[in-house]
Formats: structure tokens, sequence, C-alpha cells
């Protein structure tokens, strides 16, 4: 078992006072509150921080995991000295703050496990009926899937409590159907799928936010797709029919003549699918052949002789303007 | 499994988002007061709320638990929030491209 130290993850010395580790935590708490803070690991980090701040923030617990880091060397793996709990005495502290329900780790577990959860579940007995909470849990799914529809499993921890009240995490696997056409943030409701309630309070539900990978080639807004598609000059200006690639598949593309960089081209109801289906947005980005060989060199000089063409020609306007400007004011 | 994604287009009753919230009509309110989330219709029996509100609702209650926060503070962050989403969606397409 990996030994924690709780007084690094808040980042505060051994000494610290009950205050400082107060202001620690809750500035902690604020910077990784997954509903704030949309990294990956910041569920994680919350999860640690908060079970650091349950251990330090009671002058009773954090005396006895002094004791215990006394005797650990860093690089060992941890065991829990044997009674070394002996003369420690854990009062319920319903008022501790963020501890709500959390599932700590096994090195929290091992040391004050126990006690934790007997406190826990004495104190569920005392409310009679209770509906279970609601679970919420993120999905990363690739864009595909939300265009196709996909089944993704998901891990859950679940307490239970067991017939002798110990409350026991579990993990417990879903299997979930991602409809198709789902959109990035929205919400999919399993019902009764949340924590089991307490005496007849019925059984919470589990709501799954969806949030998407970023895609090689589409960007999402909505149900809208945008895409950059890179074309010719001489397909800008003279006008043709390109290969667009689409979630439905390859389509023609009829690209307007005398198209400039950036034109914005509307696929209809070829975004994601949803009633009505998004659009898929085609910007065009004229991309130049490279001069590397004397022949495209050589079209290059006769583009320059045959037109009579200067992309400054506005730019030295504008600017001739803005100084007459300034010289009137 | 499948399950139902929530829509802007249910609408609840007061009641039902008090039973799908586990929480009392007074919170509730407070919460249509700091505009934590947003009614439609007229008199108490008339209120609507879109199913999108139950997020909301639930974000802002695990914000004050976590955070300590009042009702008008989880407002204040859900809000700033979105406006953080909405910059950073522009932010992404503004890189996309410059790409």
């Amino acid at each position: 078992m990996e030994y924690k130290d709780y007084y690094a993850l808040l980042g505060v010395e051994k000494s610290a006072t009950q205050d400082e580790i107060k202001r620690a935590y809750r500035k902690l708490a604020r910077k990784y509150h997954p509903d704030l803070n949309k990294e990956e690991t910041a569920e994680i980090k919350f999860k640690e921080i908060g079970e650091a701040n349950e251990v330090l923030s009671d002058p009773e617990k954090r005396a006895a995991y002094d004791q215990v880091g006394q005797a650990y060397t860093p690089g060992q793996d941890f065991r829990p000295p044997p009674g070394w709990d002996a003369g420690f005495e854990f009062s319920d502290r319903p008022g501790t703050e963020g501890a709500g329900e959390q599932d700590f780790s096994d090195f929290f577990e091992s040391l004050f496990g126990d006690s934790y959860h007997q406190q826990r579940a004495e104190r569920a007995k005392t409310r009679f009926h209770a509906r279970g909470q609601d679970h919420h849990a993120k999905v990363l799914i690739d864009l595909e899937d939300a265009i196709n529809g996909a089944k993704r499993t998901i891990v859950l921890k679940v307490p239970e409590l067991t017939e002798d009240g110990h409350l026991v995490v579990k993990d417990r696997k879903l299997e979930v159907a991602i409809p198709k056409g789902v959109r990035e943030g929205q919400h999919i409701r399993l019902k009764g799928q949340g924590a089991p309630g307490l005496g007849d309070g019925g059984t919470g539900d589990l709501y799954i936010e969806i949030t998407f990978k970023s895609h090689p080639v589409y960007h999402v807004e909505g149900a809208d797709l945008y895409l950059d598609l890179p074309v010719s000059p001489w397909e800008a200006a003279l006008g043709g029919k390109v290969k667009v690639p689409t979630p439905g598949g390859v389509v023609d593309l009829n690209i307007p003549e005398g198209s400039k960089q950036g034109r914005k081209l509307r696929l209809k109801e070829r975004g994601l699918p949803a009633k009505p289906s998004g659009d898929l947005y085609v910007t065009l980005q004229i991309a130049l052949p490279p001069a590397d060989t004397p022949e495209a060199k050589k079209l290059y000089q006769s583009m320059a002789r045959e037109f009579d063409f200067d992309p400054r020609k506005n730019l030295m306007k504008n600017a001739r303007q803005g100084d007459q400007a300034r010289a009137g004011s | 499994m499948s399950g139902e994604i929530l829509s802007d287009e249910r609408k609840l009753a007061l009641e039902d988002i008090c039973e799908t919230c586990g929480l009392p009509e007074s919170k509730i309110i407070t919460y249509i007061e700091e505009g934590v989330v947003e009614v439609q219709g007229g008199d108490v029996e008339l209120w609507r709320f879109s199913e999108l509100s139950v997020v909301r609702i639930q974000k802002a209650v695990r914000l004050e638990k976590d955070l300590r926060l009042n009702p008008a503070g989880a407002a204040l962050a859900l809000e700033l929030m979105s406006q953080i989403e909405e910059l950073k969606t522009e932010l992404n397409r503004l890189q996309q491209l410059s790409e």
C-alpha cells in the first residue's frame, strides 16, 4: 500500500497550524472542484485533498496520523503497525468540511476505515428514510460514437451497508448505451442507478455527462461540425467539384468560381445526427503549391508576368488614409 | 443499459424538481431568486422548469456543500463557469483556424 503524505497533498509544513491547514484545503478545493475544473485529473486530486483534510483538520486523527508517519520511511511499502491506534479516540465530527459521501484511499481505510464507517453507519441509522444520492460520472467519447451511437463501460464506486452495519465500497460496472446524436455537455440520466436509499427512500439516479475527445478533422459546436478544407489556388479561382469527408461518408462539394481564402460553405444536415441534424461548415484554406522545381518556379514566374495583381494595393491605400487622418487631426 | 438525454424541451413542475433533486421547495425558490435556474409560468402551480435545470441545481448544491458557498456564491460560480466555457469554445475555434 502506498503511504500518503497528507501534508504534501495540502502543501503545508508538518508544523502547520489548524488554521493554515484549513486555508490550504479551501484554496485547493476551489482549484480542483470537479464542477469548476474540467481537467480529467481534477476529480482525483479533489478526492485526495478531501481525504488529507479529513485527517489533518481533525486534531485527533492528525495526532494518530503523525504517529504512524514517524515510523515510516519514504519509498517503503506501507503497513499500519499493529495496534497503532490504541489510545486514540475518534469522535464523530459531522461538521467536517467537504467530507461528503466519498470513497477514501486504501491507506485511509486501513487507518481510519472501521471507526469512520461505523460512525457513518450509526449516523445513517438514526435518519429514517432518505432517497439515495444521485451519482455523477463523466464519459469521454469519440465523435464517431456520437455519430453512430456506442456502448461504453463505466466503473462506479458504490458504498454498501453490510449486515453488521459496516460500509464497504464496491466496484460496479455498467454498460451504458451512448445514444446516437448525443452532444457534448449533454447529460444522460439512468434512473435508479445511483446510491441505494436508506429505509424506504428510493434509489438515486446516475447522471452521465458527455464530453468529446478532440477530433483530428472536425471541430464540434453543438450539433454543427466545422472542417477546414485545403484547396488549390486554381480550384478556388476557377471553381470545381472536390471530395469532402462527412460523418455520413465522402461527398462531392461544389467550390464556387472566384472563392476567396476563408470562404465558408454549408453542407446542410451533414453535421451530428439529430432532429433536425446539425450542419457541416467547410472553410476553404487555399494551399500554395511549392516552388521547388525549375518547372514550378517557371510557372510562378509566368504568373508574375501575366497577372496584373498587387495583393497590397488596399493595404497601401488604407495606410495612406490613416496617415492623412492623423495629420489632419 | 440505456438512459434518457436530458432535454430543454421536456418541462418539469416544481414538485418534480424537488423530487428529482431531493430538495425542499424553499431551496428551489432561493435558487430561482439567485438566478441559478429560470422558471416559466406565473403562479407556483404553473411553474415549469427545463429538465436541464436539474443539472444546474445539482451543481449548485455540490458547490455550496464542498466549497461552503451560499446560494448567491454558487450562482456566481455557475455564471462564471459558463462564461469560461464559451471563451474556451471560442479559443479552440480560433486555434484550429490558425493551425
